[in-house]
């Protein structure tokens, strides 16, 4: 036999770690399939432009990634896709008409600050497409609202209308038309019948942790519906709330991301329950009109926190 | 030869905010133009290096129970100097820096080199560690600011520095870009370092060593 063969290779890789032969590629082709139905939506809503802006997107974030990799003296791992995923809920995040610069800067960043500068895939303190869309929408509000970029639609921007021109104006966009997409916001955030069908469809599968949608959803649906009871003229249905801004792709899609939530069912609920009111909290209470992204990066912070949360080992003492 | 190597050890091996990470609050909070970095800056060079100077001085008749106290008091009688001279002479600095001026008392280079440095060593060596900790903190301030300002301004000492059309970052020039420039920067200091330490064939130095008089990395080996 020869010394290679008789050798013994360990490798050591950072989590999100999967015991059961599923591989991260495996996974992010999964999470890309679920992504596909809100893709084809976007591009139906928004025409050429929507795919522009996910394929120079997706181009972007892999290159970075690889161009990292490279300089970081690692071997390359884009072909995990990973870095895919991560630039498509970025393009989903931003408007369709957002500039190209604007859209390469977003990626590099999100990679860059996000990923890579911590040491890669599963180290990141918060979820990776969120660092670009925050460091995008701090630095320039104008470019990355939808509303203010889309004029040549006759869509509406419901959670524009819910702040400025009240309930009743929020509330005459026809549910329909919510779930179909027919609504302002960020190119692929807004598809909420799509995102509902591959997200849940994920959930189903075992893909993304149920536990942390269902959490994030009742965290959104229970303040949202409490408001509503109590002052229907003031506040938004709890459908409306889900329907809207970027709900559904923070609870299946972003709040999920394994490496940034807590490991362990209850800690997830409760991750999600936080993360869904705080969104509200936001809509209803902050400056920004759609509270989502910030919410689920806050929550992010919380997961070492949550991940305290855990049984007591077997046998051990109660002191 | 010690004084210029006192003097020399805090442009680069103790830099005060990027290599000891010390007075980060002045570093982060005003920093966002080149301007106000280096005055604020200045203003600490002045206190810098006559508080070490006054302190090396007295250090004999202070009583070691109170040094603390008489510290801060030495450092609030110059900094109110600095205030009040900068309320003459540069009025529409002093308004942009705000609250941070009277907060430069507090600040911990000042306190840190009065007690790992001043209270131990004669006047020249002091007066030259607080001058080289001074200068060291003003460029770093400048360089963090100045980076803040192009970046995130488009300017440079009020300047147009970036090309037609640029869109500044404007995160850059608010609360978090001061955290991830301090982030960018000191990991860029530390490549620097293994870079240096790899070139000459040395294993590269752990980034504990040149704290200064801090020990908190070996207290835990003692308790």
């Amino acid at each position: 036999m020869s010394a290679a063969a008789t050798s013994v290779l360990l490798a050591m890789s950072a989590p999100p770690y999967w015991h059961c032969g599923r591989t991260i590629r495996q996974v992010s082709l999964y999470m890309l399939a679920g992504l596909m139905p809100a893709a084809v939506m976007a591009v139906c809503n928004w025409g050429l432009p929507a795919a522009r802006v996910m394929a120079l997107c997706v181009v972007t974030a892999v290159l970075v990634e690889a161009l990292c990799q490279k300089v970081m003296g690692r071997e390359l791992s884009v072909d995990d896709f990973t870095a895919v995923n991560a630039g498509l809920l970025l393009s989903f995040l931003l408007p369709a008409a957002a500039p190209w610069w604007l859209v390469m800067l977003g990626a590099c960043i999100a990679v860059t600050l996000g990923k890579m500068a911590f040491g890669g895939l599963g180290t990141n303190p918060v979820n990776t497409p969120l660092v670009g869309w925050a460091v995008l929408f701090v630095s320039f509000p104008l470019l990355m609202d939808p509303n203010a970029m889309q004029l040549a639609t006759d869509y509406a921007d419901p959670l524009i209308r819910l702040r400025y021109f009240g309930v009743a104006a929020a509330e005459a966009i026809p549910f329909t038309d919510l779930l179909l997409g027919r609504q302002i916001g960020g190119l692929g955030a807004g598809q909420a019948g799509a995102l509902f069908l591959g997200g849940s469809l994920l959930a189903a599968f075992g893909i993304i942790r149920w536990q942390i949608a269902l959490g994030f959803f009742l965290g959104v649906a229970g303040p949202a519906a409490l408001c509503h009871m109590l002052d229907p003229a003031l506040n938004a249905s709890p459908f409306f709330h889900l329907c809207t801004g970027s709900v559904l792709l923070g609870g299946f899609f972003l709040a999920t991301e394994p490496a940034n939530a807590p490991s362990r069912p209850l800690p997830m609920f409760i991750y999600g329950l936080l993360g869904g009111a705080l969104t509200i909290a936001i809509r209803k209470y902050g400056v920004y009109v759609d509270g989502t992204p910030f919410a689920v990066l806050l929550v992010n912070l919380l997961t070492p926190l949550l991940d305290l949360i855990r049984p007591k080992p077997f046998g051990a003492r109660s002191s | 030869m010690t004084v210029m190597r006192e003097f020399t050890k805090g442009l680069w091996k103790e830099l005060p905010p990027f290599r000891l990470v010390l007075g980060l609050c002045p570093t982060l909070a005003v920093t966002n133009s080149a301007d106000n970095g280096l005055g604020m800056g200045l203003a600490v060079i002045f206190v810098l290096t006559l508080s070490n100077m006054l302190i090396s001085m007295v250090r004999s008749i202070i009583p070691k129970k109170v040094r603390i106290a008489c510290f801060i008091v030495i450092a609030a009688s110059l900094v109110v100097a600095v205030e009040l001279l900068m309320q003459a002479y540069a009025y529409p600095l002093y308004q942009q820096l705000g609250i941070f001026v009277p907060l430069i008392v507090v600040n911990c280079i000042i306190l840190g080199r009065a007690e790992a440095f001043a209270a131990k060593n004669g006047v020249a060596a002091s007066v030259a560690d607080g001058l080289g900790m001074g200068l060291g903190f003003t460029l770093s301030l400048t360089f963090l600011g100045s980076l803040r300002e192009i970046w995130g301004n488009g300017t440079w000492f009020g300047h147009a520095v970036m090309w037609e059309g640029f869109e500044p970052l404007r995160i850059m020039v608010q609360a978090p870009g001061a955290f991830i420039c301090l982030g960018l920067i000191l990991a860029g200091m530390n490549l620097i370092n293994v870079w240096q330490a790899r070139r000459k064939g040395r294993d590269p130095q752990p980034l504990t060593q040149g704290c200064g008089a801090c020990q908190a990395c070996h207290m835990n080996h003692e308790a």
